[in-house]
């Protein structure tokens, strides 16, 4: 394939334009000749409103549009779906077999979509990428099934639970930094109860929020990181494994018997909890890298928006989850990685060359040039590493962030990146009445088991 | 009979062609194609393997489908006390002499019931909120905020709270359907009950209701059919939670299907909300019947 580089200049002024965003915000894809002219479906989750203050979502659309216009002789048919509807359409069209030509595949989703042939093997594609020596190898593991990689890990690596907290509010309770252990913040909160605030904002309204952004970090400090390994390669852990009870059961009594969460946490949503942080009713919050870059956006915004707070922008702090008493494992430990990778319909292979243009889309979209743009306008990673990021022109906020989430924490695994959906909506709703009471640690436990051993 | 304008077999056919296409085409074809894929395991995809009643059998023993089906019953029953029978006394209230300007109260009273049932959850959502509601709110001007709660969250009081909104929402719904049956009872009954001396609850009882009879018994088997897929609202304000505390059968399939892609199971619960809903249906007819002709001789 010849290659010829183009740099957009064109498409900087347009995007700046059209979106509002930094000037010279564009993406330079390399512009590859292919054979195929027609039409290709792509559908995603990257719509114009989530764009607006969230780095990946901006920079998979920046470069989409970069991609379309070096490639006029292709038509690129978009289908763009706000997340949650995302999901069900997309597993509906996968029920037909009847998936567009490029779309985002979910970890969860992999192996029972690889084992129905629905999504094409992009193993030796993959190894044949001119940027394969710059991919983080660990992001491709969700996407792994018997040694076969079915997509390009896409949108930008962030972690599903951090801690947001308000450096002054904790000042004033006693606590230069955020608390290491769950017992300073039982006793944190009894100072900001007396002051009518909530210690840490949660919500998991939509029963997905404690799994993703909370036991998934808080059972990795009990299980240790080979455990969840062990469970995705089938060799031997299990749910009921006492590690995993042991969590399980500390989670129900952080959430029934202390007094640390707001008390609505099972009702309400992750976006509405972190509004109790952002109006000062919640000393700190817990959530994924989505809801940073809101708050972030929220209080940091430049304009006279509504909501804007200069000084508790400044205030921001990051932390890990808490360390439980009785837990050994990895104190420093956050889950991040890439829970969506492009993936192209198995079908596309009958055209080799539209199944060249799908290959070149997807190498594109999680290429230099994405990464350079998130990198470059939001100081975030994505699969392929960039060499030196200049984090000198963020502000002080976007810095701490990058730094926390790339270099000053463990990483560890995203347990709904992995296995199948089947388990995690069993435990999912499990946790909403566990967190309630109303259940036991063990009998959440064995359903989960049950449900893994049923369905993967 | 006016056979010079009955029009030709051929014409009815063809008047009727469209609209029935499209009801086999949206109604007939997914209820069959449903209850073959529920014989199949089928995780989406386009492998399926046939396992027979395996799936039904799943669910007998699924606690968590029964339950639902337990909270559908307690939907309809709740329903038709609330919505058909409030929908009755307001009728009867707007019927009455003393009540003035009965055309806004119509229009009014059928208003909610234009509001889609999306937007309904997420008012009443703010209603019950813990911080910002009205309930809370007022709960708290009256001094007794020992009585705030997160309502939502409250598993024994869940089902009533996501009930009161579809009440609420669907007694515009029936007054109308009630309303018309009454306009068709001739004045003079009335009249001559009221020359004999009967007050107004005794018009309501004796007269109007026997001879709205049948309009009654196609209210409560619309309520009935509503209730035993009711879905929107409820996945708006709870999404079957906390847990499966207000889970319903339609939420239970959808979340089978979709959220553990298992269509075929998926599948089998669609036929089970199916079968159950005529049982429920059928039953509810006969029992009526019954109790009206026993009335009756």
């Amino acid at each position: 394939m010849k290659k010829r580089q183009i740099i957009s200049t064109a498409m900087a002024a347009a995007m700046a334009a059209s979106l509002g965003l930094t000037a010279g915000a564009a993406a330079d894809v390399a512009v590859n000749d292919l054979a195929y002219t027609g039409e290709l479906e792509i559908m995603h989750y990257s719509t114009a409103e989530e764009a607006e203050g969230n780095g990946g979502s901006d920079g998979f659309r920046t470069t989409l549009a970069a991609w379309k216009e070096a490639h006029p002789e292709i038509t690129v048919n978009e289908n763009v779906l706000a997340n949650a509807e995302y999901k069900t359409q997309i597993a509906t069209l996968a029920a037909a077999d009847d998936l567009p030509d490029v779309f985002l595949l979910q970890g969860m989703n992999t192996i029972d979509w690889a084992e129905q042939g629905l999504v094409y093997d992009l193993t030796d594609t993959i190894k044949a990428s001119p940027y394969y020596d710059n991919y983080n190898q660990a992001y491709f593991t969700p996407f792994t099934y018997n040694d076969s990689i079915y997509g390009y890990p896409v949108l930008t690596g962030g972690t599903c639970t951090v801690v947001i907290y308000d450096k002054a509010m904790w000042a004033e309770a006693g606590y230069d930094t955020f608390p290491g252990t769950w017992e300073e913040v039982e006793k944190a909160s009894e100072y900001f109860n007396e002051q009518g605030i909530y210690t840490i904002a949660f919500g998991n309204g939509g029963k997905w929020q404690a799994n993703s952004d909370f036991l998934s970090t808080l059972g990795n400090r009990y299980t240790g990181g080979d455990w969840f390994i062990s469970l995705i390669e089938k060799s031997g852990a299990a749910f009921t494994d006492e590690a995993f009870v042991k969590a399980l059961t500390e989670m129900q009594r952080l959430f029934t018997e202390t007094s640390i969460f707001n008390e609505d946490f099972n009702v309400v949503t992750n976006e509405d909890a972190r509004e109790y942080y952002i109006s000062g009713s919640a000393a700190a919050f817990i959530g994924g890298n989505w809801d940073e870059s809101y708050i972030a956006a929220t209080l940091g915004g430049t304009d006279e928006v509504e909501g804007t707070d200069p000084e508790k922008f400044a205030n921001i702090g990051f932390a890990v989850l808490p360390q439980p008493a009785d837990a050994t494992e990895a104190p420093n430990s956050q889950n991040i990685g890439l829970g969506y990778a492009v993936a192209i319909n198995s079908k596309v292979a009958e055209d080799p060359d539209k199944l060249a243009a799908a290959i070149d889309l997807a190498q594109e979209l999680t290429g230099p040039a994405f990464s350079s743009f998130v990198a470059e306008n939001y100081a975030l990673g994505g699969l392929t590493m960039v060499d030196e990021v200049d984090l000198s022109s963020f502000d002080q906020i976007t810095q701490d962030f990058y730094n926390w989430s790339y270099v000053d924490t463990e990483p560890c695994e995203i347990y709904d990146s992995y296995l199948t959906n089947a388990v995690w909506d069993v435990l999912n709703t499990d946790l909403q009445t566990m967190l309630n009471g109303e259940i036991t640690p063990q009998e959440v436990a064995e359903n989960a088991q049950a449900a893994y051993e049923a369905n993967y | 009979m006016l056979t010079t304008i009955k029009p030709k077999g051929k014409t009815i056919f063809l008047y009727l062609l469209i609209p029935v296409a499209m009801f086999v085409f949206t109604v007939f074809v997914p209820l069959v194609t449903a209850f073959v894929y529920s014989f199949f395991e089928w995780k989406g995809g386009p492998q399926k393997t046939f396992n027979g009643l395996e799936n039904y059998i799943t669910l007998l023993h699924d606690n968590t489908f029964w339950k639902a089906f337990g909270h559908n019953i307690y939907l309809v029953v709740a329903c038709i006390i609330g919505q058909i029978g409030i929908a009755f006394v307001l009728v009867m209230m707007v019927n009455s002499k003393l009540v003035r300007f009965k055309t806004i109260h119509r229009t009014f009273g059928f208003f909610p019931s234009t509001i889609s049932a999306v937007c309904l959850g997420l008012i009443w959502n703010m209603i019950y909120h813990n911080q910002y509601g009205i309930i809370n709110w007022f709960l708290r001007a009256i001094g007794r905020s020992d009585l705030c709660q997160v309502w939502l969250n409250n598993t024994k009081l869940v089902m009533l709270l996501v009930t009161i909104p579809l009440i609420w929402q669907y007694i515009g719904y029936y007054m109308v359907i009630i309303l018309s049956a009454i306009a068709s009872i001739d004045t003079d009954i009335f009249e001559s009950a009221e020359l004999d001396g009967a007050n107004g609850f005794q018009k309501a009882l004796h007269i109007t209701l026997p001879l709205i009879k049948n309009t009654m018994l196609v209210c409560v088997t619309l309520c009935i059919a509503g209730n035993m897929k009711a879905f929107d609202n409820i996945y708006v304000m709870t999404k079957g939670g906390p847990g499966t505390a207000s889970m319903v059968m339609a939420m239970y399939g959808y979340q089978v299907s979709f959220n553990q892609s298992n269509m075929g199971y998926g599948s089998c619960i669609s036929v089970a909300i199916f079968v159950l809903s005529l049982l429920v249906i059928g039953g509810t007819r006969g029992l009526i019947g019954r109790l009206t002709r026993e009335k009756e001789a």
